[in-house]
């Protein structure tokens, strides 16, 4: 891969349909649609050539996108675990409070 | 000489192409679609979407193999 190292290859790959293709591949279909009104041709069934290339072109880009944004949340959380091991005076375990104990007493004024 | 129409068919040719005139300009017809720029937007189409599923298929398979699943 161009933008990714060869450790981003542990991460699950993202499917085929993902949020960013759909996205992506959305837009693409739109500036195709875009195009054929601003050139005074009907929307959805002029150049239906174009719309499926700029529609797979978006849909191409948005795939590689979600594996590199994989790849940097990872990475995000890798360093977060990391400091949280290293770090762990400043991470105490808490033991957690009942409603009750926080809520401070209700005084209606009525 | 025999080359010298050539040449010129052939500057006349490329001229043909590469202006825009108005002595040879034209609208374009939507009745009459390049066919060739439709079969390459076609199979430019075919080539991505083949070029991603290897893709996918590739990355499932590393992810497998370096996380022992496979």
């Amino acid at each position: 891969m161009g933008l990714l190292p060869d450790e981003a290859k542990v991460l699950p790959p993202p499917g085929i349909v993902n949020r960013n293709s759909v996205w992506f591949g959305l837009c693409g279909w739109a500036t195709a649609m875009l195009h054929n009104s601003l050139n005074r041709r009907p929307a959805l069934k002029a150049g239906v050539h174009r719309q499926a290339l700029f529609t797979t072109v978006g849909w191409f880009i948005g795939y590689h996108l979600t594996k590199y944004e994989n790849y940097k949340y990872a990475t995000l959380d890798r360093d977060m675990n990391e400091y949280m091991r290293l770090h762990p005076e400043q991470f105490p375990e808490k033991e957690p409070k009942t409603f009750a104990e926080i809520v401070e007493p209700f005084h209606p004024i009525r | 000489s025999p080359y010298g129409s050539l040449l010129s068919s052939l500057l006349f040719s490329l001229l043909l192409v590469f202006s825009r005139n108005s002595f040879i300009a034209s609208k374009p017809d939507p009745s009459k679609p390049n066919m060739l720029r439709v079969g390459l937007a076609f199979g430019s189409t075919a080539v991505l979407w083949a070029l991603l599923f290897k893709q996918h298929r590739t990355d499932v398979h590393e992810y497998k193999t370096r996380n022992g699943l496979e």
